[in-house]
């Protein structure tokens, strides 16, 4: 049974994988609690989610052209498999759901005070709605534009405010209590590099499997090497504050004043958020409709991306009451709460896999 | 196939008219219907407690005209036409006071242009964290927007008419920037200021507004707005402040010090480039702290009569050192007479002695005053201008 037809190349996969990750890191700065020493946090949490990464992509070049779900129902049986496959397609879901919400709250906050959130949130859940429709090699391609645009971006606004920049800012190095600096590198583990174990729902449609995990690795080695530069950049130009500014990349971009002229950009980091939230919010949409699908022996999953979607703009208007609980709920349930999803389901499969040594013929199981 | 040509039709209609509606945000607002904050005071009444705030707002159709009219006649600016609008609402909070001017203000408040924050004296003196609570939770605040602290009130000092500018505010941040650029006052945003506040060792600092008179040609008194001092806070209350030579020995310690003129006997000089590191030492419960300053300048006037020579650049260079020692020194006394950490000691300690700085951190107080500060200076003149000899000769 092909729900999905389209193949993406490995390539393709390692950008997506970048606009993924990026999704809603651009705003949210991973490791803020660690303060000025955020990035080593994002360097400690990079090998912490490479190590993830390690997992997922094992047990998907076991079962090759197999998504999770599948996997689930040839390792677990039919219906132990099933309602594990529900588990993971509630985790992509409510990662939707996440990502959307913070989308809204900072649409709302700073670009868009008198546009109800519910707007913004049908407008984007229409354009992932559509991209998901049509699969994920229509994702795959605009990835590359819109990424690169966003890494441009990035760089276009280190390289503005670098006369604002202070590296002292960065000293002293280590300063954060050892407990509290592998507790913001497991949470950046987890956020952002660990979502991106919903590619298992993904890296079927790769075109050569034996090959995906070192587009996997490198998109993930990518990103974390832009988001390092980016927590460097933050602490040094905006100090102490980079700690307490909600979005602080955002202010960062505030700060670029080039001659009196160009002034006024950060709208551009506004734009960051928009096209790659696009990314996390469709892989992770992307993966429930198909995983849903597939789980319930559907002969297409378009008949549901609507439903869903309402269903993903409903959760992310209620899931979270104010902001404070989504930082609370970000730095202190998610690193635990994602820790079933990210690392046990796929190393338990794996070991399962292993131990009963499946694929025994590598035979298709409808 | 006819069918499907109509279709095409309809969605082109279609494409045409949703970008109608689609085109402008859900709260656009015409710029004639704005009212652009250029500066916002805030004054604290010191027996009632209420927040007095500020406006100085630009009226945008005004802007054109009033520059047009500015090279042909000798009306005084600003004057008849109203580029700004002075307005003030007094509530019991500052957001109080904001929200009090939003209604009665006939035209939608814009903040986003906003050159500057002017605490007045006695509302600085009585702590200013409830206004810069307010404005940095909004986002209307821009990390860049330049703080200052009036003389008096923060309402006298932004409706000073004063500058070649038609809206003050732009000229009072232009002047700020000035004095920061000729090294004469530090200029200090929003950004530097939390972050003195967040170190809670350092001092924040804000330059100081006074208003002056002076006689206008015609003969009649034109008040103006001048830096005279920089305001020195301890946590967000100002406790005192740094004279014009004090201010300039801060900026020598915090290699602030970007051109300007230093003035020593019998000589002038133009500052090229500095540089200046503060460096900590700590020697048991000692601290010592070492600021290297490397200056280079131009020789603009000499007044001697000796024949100019590499001897006497020399000379010039030990008097120069001496005069910056001074300057710095200066600043030092103050700054230990008010107990206010104005140089970032403790955070050039704090990056250096991580594992000591939490216990010295919460004793600075008692340490600050006792430090042993050494202020070493290399100096050198570079340049000596177009003649080479003096035209009177002893």
């Amino acid at each position: 049974m092909h729900l999905e037809k389209g193949k993406i190349s490995n390539f393709q996969l390692s950008v997506l994988i970048i606009g993924f990750i990026f999704g809603a890191s651009v705003i949210i700065a991973p490791g803020q609690g660690a303060g000025h020493d955020a990035w080593i946090a994002i360097a400690l949490g990079l090998i912490e989610g490479l190590l993830i990464a390690w997992i997922f992509t094992a047990l998907a070049r076991h079962f090759k052209g197999k998504t999770l779900v599948e996997i689930n129902s040839l390792v677990y049986g039919k219906f132990l498999g099933n309602f594990i496959s529900i588990l993971f397609i509630w985790y992509l879901f409510h990662l939707g759901a996440l990502v959307l919400n913070n989308y809204s709250r900072f649409l709302k906050l700073e670009l868009y005070p008198a546009t109800p959130k519910i707007l913004t949130l049908i407008l984007i859940m229409l354009v992932c709605a559509s991209s998901v429709r049509r699969g994920i090699e229509v994702l795959a391609r605009c990835s590359l534009i819109l990424v690169t645009l966003t890494v441009f971006v990035v760089i276009f606004d280190t390289l503005l405010v670098a006369p604002h920049m202070y590296l002292h800012n960065l000293l002293p190095v280590l300063e954060v209590p050892i407990g509290k600096l592998l507790w913001n590198s497991h949470a950046t583990a987890t956020f952002p590099f660990g979502d991106a174990v919903a590619f298992l729902m993904v890296l079927a449609f790769v075109n050569k499997p034996e090959k995906s995990r070192s587009a996997v690795f490198k998109g993930i080695v990518i990103a974390g090497l832009v988001l390092i530069i980016v927590a460097v950049r933050n602490a040094a130009v905006l100090g102490q504050m980079a700690a307490i500014y909600t979005y602080p990349s955002y202010i960062t971009a505030r700060v670029i004043d080039v001659g009196d002229v160009l002034t006024r950009v950060e709208v551009l980091v506004a734009v960051d958020l928009i096209t790659m939230g696009f990314f996390k919010i469709s892989v992770a949409y992307y993966g429930t409709v198909l995983g849903l699908a597939q789980v319930f022996n559907l002969r297409s999953y378009r008949p549901i991306i609507l439903p869903i979607g309402i269903l993903m703009v409903i959760l992310a208007l209620t899931n979270v009451s104010n902001t404070a609980e989504m930082f609370d709920f970000a730095n202190k349930g998610y690193p635990i709460y994602t820790i079933p999803f990210q690392i046990a389901i796929p190393l338990i499969t794996l070991l399962l896999a292993k131990l009963r040594k499946l694929p025994q013929t590598g035979g298709e199981q409808a | 196939m006819k069918r499907k040509h109509r279709l095409t039709i309809y969605l082109f209609i279609l494409l045409v008219i949703i970008p109608v509606f689609i085109s402008g945000c859900w709260d656009s607002i015409e710029l004639n219907k704005l009212s652009i904050i250029s500066g916002l005071g805030w004054d604290i009444d010191a027996d009632t407690g209420q927040v007095t705030l500020t406006f100085q707002s630009i009226i945008p159709n005004e802007i054109k005209g009033a520059a047009g009219s500015n090279g042909s006649g000798g009306q005084r600016r600003g004057d008849p036409l109203h580029t700004i609008q002075l307005d003030s609402s007094t509530g019991s909070s500052a957001y109080d006071a904001l929200n009090r001017y939003s209604q009665h203000s006939s035209r939608r408040t814009f903040y986003q242009h906003t050159q500057v924050y002017v605490f007045g004296h006695s509302a600085a003196q009585q702590g200013i964290y409830p206004f810069l609570d307010s404005i940095s939770r909004n986002p209307i605040n821009r990390p860049n927007v330049l703080m200052a602290v009036a003389e008096k009130n923060a309402s006298d000092t932004l409706s000073v008419e004063d500058g070649m500018e038609n809206i003050q505010a732009i000229g009072m941040a232009a002047e700020i920037k000035l004095s920061a650029e000729y090294s004469k006052y530090p200029s200090i945003t929003f950004l530097e200021f939390a972050n003195r506040l967040i170190s809670k060792t350092t001092a924040p600092l804000a330059p100081m507004i006074g208003i002056i008179e002076q006689t206008a040609p015609k003969g009649d008194r034109v008040k103006k707005a001048r830096i005279n001092g920089t305001a020195v806070f301890n946590g967000d209350r100002m406790i005192g402040q740094l004279n014009e030579d004090e201010s300039r020995g801060l900026l020598w310690a915090i290699n602030k010090i970007k051109k300007g003129f230093l003035v020593i006997p019998g000589a002038n000089l133009e500052i090229v480039s500095a540089k200046s590191i503060i460096v900590p030492e700590l020697q048991g419960d000692k601290i010592m702290i070492t600021i290297a300053i490397d200056e280079e300048s131009n020789l603009l006037e000499y007044d001697g009569h000796r024949e100019i020579s590499s001897a006497l650049l020399q000379d010039l260079e030990k008097d120069q050192a001496q005069e910056i020692e001074s300057q710095v020194m200066a600043a030092v006394e103050k700054s230990r007479a008010l107990n206010a950490d104005v140089f970032g000691f403790g955070e050039a300690v704090h990056r250096r002695y991580k594992k000591e700085w939490p216990d010295l951190k919460a004793r600075w107080e008692e340490i600050y005053p006792n430090i042993e500060v050494v202020v070493k200076v290399k100096t050198h003149v570079n340049e000596i201008g177009e003649i080479k000899k003096t035209m009177i000769k002893d």
